[in-house]
């Protein structure tokens, strides 16, 4: 803890201070020396290069020379969303990447990769509590392992490229792939199909419960470069998965770009929990799309934590095509100074019975802006679906911002939706009641700040609430006050 | 009465019309709405117009539309309640919407005075416009009642826009009870310290009408306070888009924004949407938002089919609660025979009957043909 922090520093309303996220875990920069690095920009030969590297087959360069012409041809939307025009494209190099293959073991990692992943705490959590981990270095895989017990089920946690490759998965992933998330869903989905590279291909057989989670952590180590990764999932009917998803990046002043797009698939009777930790360095444009759809009694749950990112467009949808399938969304969102980020969730209802709960907590400080956006469609033959949204938002000064935009779209008379928003403070009643039982004012507001974000932390695995805490949690005890 | 032209005008689309503040997904189609409108046709005639000041105020309809209002309507009404005082009757703007009929209307109220101002609109099958705009100085208050019942023929815009000084306060009755298309536009500007408005908004919907609205709160002021509270009846075919922004602005300490909505859908083809933003940028504040959209419950329904009620029957209950409220709320004769004369539409004269003689009117002032007239 700092001196600065134990002083209690407090603001020109003598109200205590919450400090920024303290980011050294994350923000340190590795050479690129000889590092295989494309010019900035995009071009047809770029796309070229990148699919030629990954030897794919035809559809798959056809679906990505298609898709730069989508990304030239849209538009962003102009009235809605946060500014995006420091983002220029001729300035971005779409691949780079370690002179490495890709291994099973971390001591065939080259050392400076290795070390950036050990400082981040991954080989560690694989030893301990995962059932398998990949590691994206900038553009490429650098580590893909999973349980040998894991394997043996049948479950597949590769890299597309490498499904690509075999036979039996390119079919699968051909099935799959961009099906989801098309192109033309927006600007930044286009681009994604074009110049992609490295993510996760996850197959787990019908009736496989996974007792650990698998995780995949992108790094993004070189400066003014985009990361494109595509994770693809398929959890076959009544099988169980955790999938985690962490990434990180350096901060730099030049801006980097993160469009990954992630496409799940649970079939009926299935269960996938994806947990997201976000935290990109402040300087990056995170455009990311995720997407599931959910089968007959199968069931989405999203747990999301987004702290980084200069600017966010974030909204992970869930499709819930079959009856009785049910959806479950938890997010945190913390916005620092510098940031603007728009957070939130879609729902589609469109089978029978359907039931569905958002809950979201966001906090504002030091002028960043939070802004939750969200839609709720339930469709006509959606008959007693059943939908709760709840936004809280903490505003921690008055330099901050935060707006709440839910949308709901209902068109089934059967449907009961809730729908509750509130925005506010810290009460000054709440921090005298805990400092009248005997907390410093410090502690009290401590308390408070972790009670508000305790429903999401608690929803995620050990080692990332740990993540958390580093990132929220621990930096304000004792930096409140 | 509302100005009327005779001859035939040509039309088209006014776009843009209720914008909210802070927009969403393209894709939704909540971003506002458009209506086919008369176009302007007038030339050569020297008109009155509202004082300037009066073209500061936001009135949720968005600017395309009250450049619309102001290039077709007649002469605009300008009335002004002078200091301390009580005006005793109210202001009354009366839109005929079985023609075109267009009203442009300005009233500014004087520090410390109360008025209280009613727009009805009724009749059918026509095209119609109402735009207020107020201006409420430091501790006045205003009383405002919108019964808009026009016919299920009708398209109708409706916008109000009110500044609100320090201390004044403004209630305001909403009750959107018709029209093929009705977009109904309601902007207030909190600027003053302890300035405050209440909005009760009422909606009927059925058939395969149109109704849009656009609630717009800016809290500028210190301790200002807005509660807005919206329900209503979909049934059938309706389609409703509701859009609600509390705009809790940078050093308006103290303020207070809440909103609730609750939506009984009636009808299998329905459609209901729902748009409740807070923007806030400000630490002292609080901003709240509830919502509540379904059917009868399953338990409320079996009670009273159980006593010999169909499901229409008991849609309709909900529906004449609504338009007993607005009769009981209307404070004059306009406005209260627009919403009777829309009962008989929608539930038969029976029930507009007993509205009324629950309100103890002779059956003859109920005569819809008499009101539509």
């Amino acid at each position: 803890m700092s001196e600065r922090q134990n002083a209690g520093e407090v603001d020109e309303r003598g109200r205590s201070k919450v400090s920024d996220v303290d980011r050294s875990l994350y923000d340190f920069v590795k050479s690129e020396e000889g590092y295989e690095r494309y010019d900035d920009g995009l071009t047809p030969e770029i796309v070229r290069a990148i699919s030629a590297k990954k030897g794919e087959p035809a559809w798959m360069l056809d679906m990505r020379l298609e898709a730069l012409e989508v990304f030239h041809e849209r538009k962003m939307a102009d009235n809605w969303g946060p500014d995006v025009s420091g983002l220029d494209m001729d300035h971005i190099s779409t691949y780079v990447s370690p002179q490495t293959k890709q291994a099973r073991d971390w001591d065939d990692v080259p050392k400076d990769i290795k070390d950036t992943f050990e400082r981040l705490g991954i080989p560690e959590a694989e030893r301990e509590s995962l059932a398998g981990v990949g590691a994206q270095y900038d553009s490429e895989i650098v580590y893909h392992n999973m349980r040998e017990e894991v394997a043996k089920q049948g479950v597949v946690y590769t890299t597309i490229e490498d499904a690509l490759q075999d036979p039996k998965w390119e079919a699968v992933v051909h099935e799959y792939f961009g099906r989801l998330i098309p192109m033309r869903d927006h600007k930044f989905a286009a681009l994604h199909y074009a110049v992609w590279s490295g993510g996760s291909f996850v197959y787990v057989p019908e009736g496989v419960t996974l007792d650990y989670p698998l995780q995949s952590y992108f790094r993004l180590n070189a400066s003014g470069a985009g990361q494109f990764e595509h994770t693809l999932i398929v959890v076959e009917p009544g099988a169980d998965l955790h999938f985690i998803e962490g990434c990180s990046a350096p901060k730099y002043y030049e801006a980097n770009l993160h469009a990954g797009a992630v496409e799940l698939y649970v079939k009926d009777g299935a269960r996938l929990r994806y947990s997201t930790i976000e935290n990109w360095s402040k300087n990056m444009y995170n455009l990311n799309t995720k997407r599931a759809t959910i089968g007959s009694d199968a069931r989405m749950e999203w747990v999301s934590g987004s702290f980084g990112s200069h600017v966010s467009y974030l909204y992970p949808t869930t499709i819930l095509q079959g009856d009785r399938s049910s959806c479950e969304f938890t997010g945190i969102t913390f916005a620092g100074a510098t940031q603007d980020l728009d957070t939130g969730c879609k729902v589609i209802i469109n089978g029978a019975d359907c039931t569905t709960s958002v809950d979201t907590k966001s906090i504002s400080k030091d002028g960043g802006i939070n802004t939750f956006r969200s839609s709720l469609v339930i469709g006509r033959h959606a008959d007693r679906a059943n939908a709760s949204v709840s936004c809280s938002s903490l505003m921690l000064d008055d330099i901050s911002r935060s707006d709440t935009i839910p949308a709901m779209d209902v068109r089934n008379r059967t449907a009961q939706v809730g729908h509750e928003a509130t925005i506010g403070r810290i009460s000054d009643d709440t921090v005298l009641y805990l400092m009248s039982r005997g907390c410093s004012e410090s502690e009290a507001r401590t308390m408070v700040v972790n009670g508000f974000a305790n429903p999401v932390s608690k929803e995620l695995p050990l080692e990332y609430a740990v993540e958390m805490n580093n990132l929220i949690k621990l930096e304000m005890e004792g930096a409140i006050g | 009465m509302a100005e009327t032209i005779a001859e035939a005008p040509s039309y088209a689309a006014v776009e843009h019309v209720n914008q909210p503040p802070a927009q969403t997904w393209n894709h939704l189609r909540i971003n506002g709405c458009s209506l086919r409108l008369p176009s302007p046709a007038r030339k050569g005639e020297v008109l009155a117009r509202l004082p300037r000041i009066f073209s500061q105020l936001e009135c949720g309809i968005g600017d395309e539309a009250v450049s619309w209002v102001e290039s077709v309507a007649g002469d605009a009404r300008y009335v002004e309640v002078p200091q301390g005082t009580r005006r005793a009757e109210p202001i009354v703007v009366d839109v005929d919407a079985s023609g075109f009929a267009v009203e442009d209307t300005g009233v500014m109220l004087r520090e410390g005075s109360e008025a209280t101002v009613v727009v009805s609109v009724r009749g059918q099958g026509g095209h119609s416009a109402s735009l207020l705009r107020v201006i409420a100085e430091a501790g006045s208050r205003l009383h405002l009642v919108e019964v808009v019942a026009p016919g299920s023929g009708s398209t109708h815009l409706e916008g109000v826009g009110i500044e609100a000084a320090e201390g004044a306060r403004i209630e305001a009755r909403q009750y959107a009870l018709g029209g093929k298309s009705l977009a109904m536009g309601f902007a207030t500007k909190l600027g003053g310290t302890s300035s405050r408005l209440q909005l009760d908004c009422r909606y009927v919907v059925r058939d395969a009408d149109e109704l849009d609205v656009n609630h717009v709160v800016r809290q500028l002021g210190r301790n200002s306070r807005s509660d807005i509270v919206t329900s209503g009846f979909l049934g059938e075919r309706a389609h409703k888009a509701m859009r609600e922004t509390i705009d809790l602005t940078h050093g308006a300490k103290g303020a207070r924004g809440n909103e609730t909505e609750t939506v009984l859908m009636g009808g299998d083809e329905v459609v209901n949407k729902t748009l409740p933003v807070i923007l806030c940028d400000e630490d002292d504040v609080q901003g709240n938002h509830g919502a509540s959209i379904g059917s009868v419950s399953a338990e409320q329904l079996g009670y009273l089919t159980d006593r010999g009620l169909s499901e229409e029957e008991v849609n309709d209950l909900f529906v004449r609660a609504i338009f007993d409220d607005a009769a009981i709320h209307a404070p004059e004769a306009s406005s209260r025979e627009a919403a009777l004369a829309r009962a008989e539409q929608l539930l038969g004269p029976e029930a507009a009957r007993d509205v009324a003689e629950g309100l103890g009117l002779s059956p003859a002032t109920t005569d819809a043909r008499e009101v539509s007239a």
